[in-house]
């Protein structure tokens, strides 16, 4: 795809004559190079799993985090330069709690997954009437899962500042093959716990070391619990359990 | 030495009672400055949803700018959120939207009326700087000490003991709300110098509900469209003149 | 006029008058006397009641004390509502430029040649008079129990409903005013007797 390098890919806001932002291209191809993340939706909840990716024995994996919550009824796991997820999850937490205080309600799923694109393109040169956050694009992909009026859904946004709903969604480096697993497996009357177990399998298979509950880490998004990221001893049940 | 005054007040007088699964929201029609009549046909009472009606009082410039500014948000949040705001939405709304200009206020006393998301009647009053709370009735204007008092004994049933082995009903028909309304409003009208001319009467009726209460009740206007949701009339009637 | 607190109220029913106030008698925002008595007697079937500042309130009672029993003497008889409302006009009027802060309410019965009338006034501190039909406020909660009285009042009411009617406008009239409440009492006076009551309310 990117066989033949322009002179067109280097300035951050230049269209190619073919009408491509190379560097959005560019920041969505950095994603595969992330740990893979899978999202899971059913009737009862939404379920988020996440590859630790723990380089070394010594390293303390607890201090690893690639999911965050948003508000009790939105949480997120990234893929890619999670530092750059820092930035979007503030914005997600300050927009959500913003809308709780001026109108007394929970922030739609939805609208709070509008508000991070929002801040996608803001690269680049600033303009006179708009500020630019950031020199480039973000380098990550977010699934962000919630619970509102309508139910529970889980969203995939990227760096294009693009989002799209899924029922269920893998991102990273095991993406290709996760997502297929995915689109095999997963059915419309899932329960959360069989969610839990086929994300973890998912996980399994496209992992390059062995699963374990300090290698990957689990949330789930209920209506009567909220955001809860799964703490080990539940998680080492669910493991054993597969 | 004299300096501009911002501020005037032009007198009339709004009120609000929350029924079972109605509200109704009433002012009168006169706008006066000191012992001038301004005009007999001067609107209080606004229509922002299907189930809201927000009555403004006190400085007449104020209040029919900030009713606008409250409908344009009420439209930006449908766009942004696809869905009508909720009347406790609404009331909070209007809380931050006073408290912004706490250092040099919107001089307008706020009750809006309304259906709350459960079907159930409700009532927010307000004071010019964002102070609100839920109550069942609220009056607001020059003529609010004489008519307070009024609903307190006949709403509240204060000072009243009930009959033995009965007790009072929390909530009354709406029948009788209109009357002690027109009742209110005809009293008012004969103390104070600035309540008269005329009397406009929002009915905001739950979805569902039907139109018990509003049958012989004459000159009722439907001002909703269809027959599915909540449905808000109209009622006009004349005030003494003088 | 504020410094005390306090209301009074009287109404006209049929073939009887009411007149009712509260008892507190304060400094400011300090609540003094819960028993601050501010209805008297004039006669057997006439009862004045004084809203305002407390110690022109007990100096006037006084004062028209001195000045009925000087009319009883040379009169040799009863003094007449309407006379006693004008009474109170003229030794109001006397410090035009320097007044009583009181605001007088009076009800009695008159005695006609077709039998009892109703009869109930009241005056602003410099001795203006208003002869009402149907009721008259004073105090620091008068706009209130103009609302209320307004509202609930109804022509041809019997002593019994009259009390009824007279308890809820004053009660629920100085539940809403801070300098007005501590306890109420109630005068239901008929060609026969005066019934007197002490009314059950709020003490905050």
């Amino acid at each position: 795809m990117f066989l033949t390098r322009s002179e067109y890919d280097r300035g951050v806001n230049t269209f190619s004559p073919e009408g491509r932002l190379f560097q959005v291209e560019y920041a969505i191809e950095a994603i595969k190079l992330g740990s893979t993340t899978v999202g899971v939706r059913t009737n009862e909840g939404v379920v988020l799993a996440v590859e630790k990716r723990v380089q070394s024995p010594l390293l303390e994996s607890s201090s690893i985090e690639k999911i965050m919550e948003i508000d009790t009824h939105l949480g997120c796991a990234m893929s890619g330069l999670t530092a750059d997820a820092r930035m979007m999850i503030d914005h997600a937490r300050v927009t959500a709690q913003n809308h709780a205080f001026t109108y007394d309600e929970r922030i739609k799923v939805e609208s709070v997954t509008q508000a991070v694109c929002d801040l996608a393109l803001r690269f680049g040169e600033s303009v006179h009437d708009e500020e630019a956050l950031m020199s480039r694009p973000f380098g990550v992909a977010l699934l962000i899962a919630g619970i509102d009026e309508l139910g529970p859904q889980l969203y995939h946004t990227d760096p294009s500042g693009t989002f799209m709903r899924y029922e269920a969604k893998a991102i990273g480096s095991g993406s290709e093959a996760a997502q297929s697993e995915l689109q095999d497996k997963w059915y419309r009357r899932m329960s959360l716990l069989e969610a839990q177990k086929l994300t973890l399998r998912v996980l399994k298979q496209v992992m390059e070391e062995k699963l374990d509950h300090h290698n990957v880490q689990l949330a789930q998004v209920t209506p009567e619990k909220g955001f809860e990221i799964l703490d080990e001893v539940r998680l080492k049940e669910i493991i054993d359990a597969m | 030495m004299s300096s501009f005054n911002p501020y005037t007040q032009n007198g009339g007088t709004i009120l609000a009672i929350a029924g079972a699964d109605f509200s109704v929201v009433a002012g009168d029609t006169r706008q006066s400055e000191g012992y001038n009549i301004q005009t007999r046909y001067a609107p209080k009472v606004f229509r922002l949803t299907d189930r809201a009606v927000l009555a403004v009082n006190g400085f007449a410039a104020d209040g029919n700018m900030f009713v606008k500014k409250v409908k344009q948000r009420l439209e930006w949040y449908r766009h942004a959120h696809a869905k009508d705001m909720p009347l406790r939405s609404i009331a909070r709304l209007i809380q931050t939207m006073l408290y912004s200009r706490r250092f040099f206020p919107y001089y307008v006393y706020n009750i809006l009326g309304g259906i709350e998301e459960d079907g159930s009647g409700a009532v927010y009053s307000f004071d010019p700087v964002g102070s609100y709370e839920r109550e069942t009735c609220r009056a607001a204007g020059p003529a609010q000490s004489l008519l307070q008092p009024f609903l307190d004994n006949q709403i509240y049933f204060k000072n009243q003991q009930p009959a033995p082995g009965m007790s009072h009903p929390t909530h009354l028909p709406l029948q009788a709300v209109l009357a002690l309304v027109i009742d209110s409003f005809t009293s008012a009208t004969e103390r104070h110098i600035e309540v008269g001319d005329g009397l406009e009467m929002y009915i905001i009726l739950g979805k569902g509900r039907g139109l018990q209460g509003l049958e012989g009740v004459k000159g009722v206007q439907e001002l909703t469209i269809s027959e599915d949701g909540e449905r808000i009339f109209v009622v006009r009637r004349e005030l003494k003149k003088d | 006029m504020e410094y005390n607190g306090g209301s009074v109220i009287a109404m006209v029913g049929k073939d009887c008058v009411a007149i009712a106030s509260d008892l507190r008698f304060g400094n400011q925002a300090l609540g003094i006397a819960s028993n601050f008595q501010r209805i008297f007697p004039v006669t057997d079937r006439t009862y004045v009641g004084l809203a305002g500042l407390g110690t022109d309130v007990t100096t006037l009672r006084e004062r028209f004390r001195y000045r009925v029993n000087m009319y009883t003497i040379k009169e040799e008889r009863d003094i007449e509502p309407q006379t006693f409302a004008h009474l109170v006009s003229s030794t109001l009027y006397e410090h035009r430029f320097g007044p009583y802060f009181v605001e007088p309410v009076i009800a009695g019965l008159e005695n006609t040649s077709s039998g009892s009338k109703p009869f109930i006034a009241a005056a602003d501190l410099i001795g203006c008079l208003n002869f009402a039909k149907d009721f008259v406020v004073a105090g620091t909660a008068s706009s209130k129990l103009y609302g209320l009285a307004e509202g609930l009042w109804e022509p041809d009411l019997g002593p019994e409903d009259l009390f009824e009617t007279i308890s809820q406008t004053l009660l629920n009239g100085v539940d809403r005013d801070a300098f007005s409440g501590w306890g109420a009492v109630v005068h239901v006076i008929t060609k026969d007797r005066v019934v007197t009551r002490t009314l059950k309310g709020r003490m905050d």
